[in-house]
């Protein structure tokens, strides 16, 4: 199951952590990792078009770590964004992934 | 910070993570012919060396018993056909 944990700090998201893996079916056929993956992939990149310093990222084995580094709009616009993209993933996938 | 890579499958299980119970097996016996027709061999060389009977023993010829078959003379090797659909292994001495 995915783990998505979202911090905040006065209604501001400070980091948000993607750990774990989907196990809805087997590597390459797993239709609700490729949603996550393309869902926060996108985001990331996208806030890095805007602007490269905004946020750092950690990738590993166990998933992905965001920090976010600033307050602005466009970030935590996009962040918000995925969080609730994320959400509506839970409701259809609630076995497999989790946001809390 | 650099993009991310599209890895679509970034937070699936990845392939050869998982351990398996198989992947063991034993050596080859090595089993089959070791003399070949007309071949000539001493008394006690084997001929065959086989799991249950593939083949039988035919003349001067014996089975062991883990069903080898074996020459009991010195003589010229002969793989023979035994019935509709069995075959023998014999050896015939040279004639002097």
């Amino acid at each position: 199951m995915i783990t998505v944990k979202v911090e905040k700090k006065n209604q501001i998201f400070t980091s948000v952590q993607i750990l774990g893996h989907a196990m809805y079916d087997e590597y390459g056929k797993d239709i609700v990792c490729s949603a996550v993956s393309s869902i926060v992939i996108t985001t990331v990149n996208a806030i890095l078009s805007f602007d490269n310093k905004s946020i750092s990222y950690l990738s590993s084995q166990k998933g992905l770590s965001i920090k976010i580094q600033k307050e602005d709009r466009i970030t935590q616009t996009l962040i918000r964004n995925m969080i609730r993209m994320l959400k509506e993933l839970e409701t259809k996938y609630k076995d497999y992934i989790l946001v809390k | 910070m650099k993009f991310l890579k599209l890895e679509i499958q970034f937070f699936a299980h990845k392939k050869g993570q998982s351990s398996t119970s198989n992947g063991r097996d034993s050596a080859g016996r090595r089993l089959g012919a070791k003399a070949s027709d007309g071949e000539f061999v001493t008394a006690g060389s084997i001929l065959y060396r086989q799991r249950g009977t593939k083949i039988y023993p035919g003349n001067n010829a014996k089975r062991g018993n883990d069903d080898t078959i074996y020459a009991t003379v010195d003589g010229i090797v002969k793989f023979e056909r035994v019935g509709k659909d069995k075959k023998c292994a014999s050896v015939y001495p040279v004639a002097e």
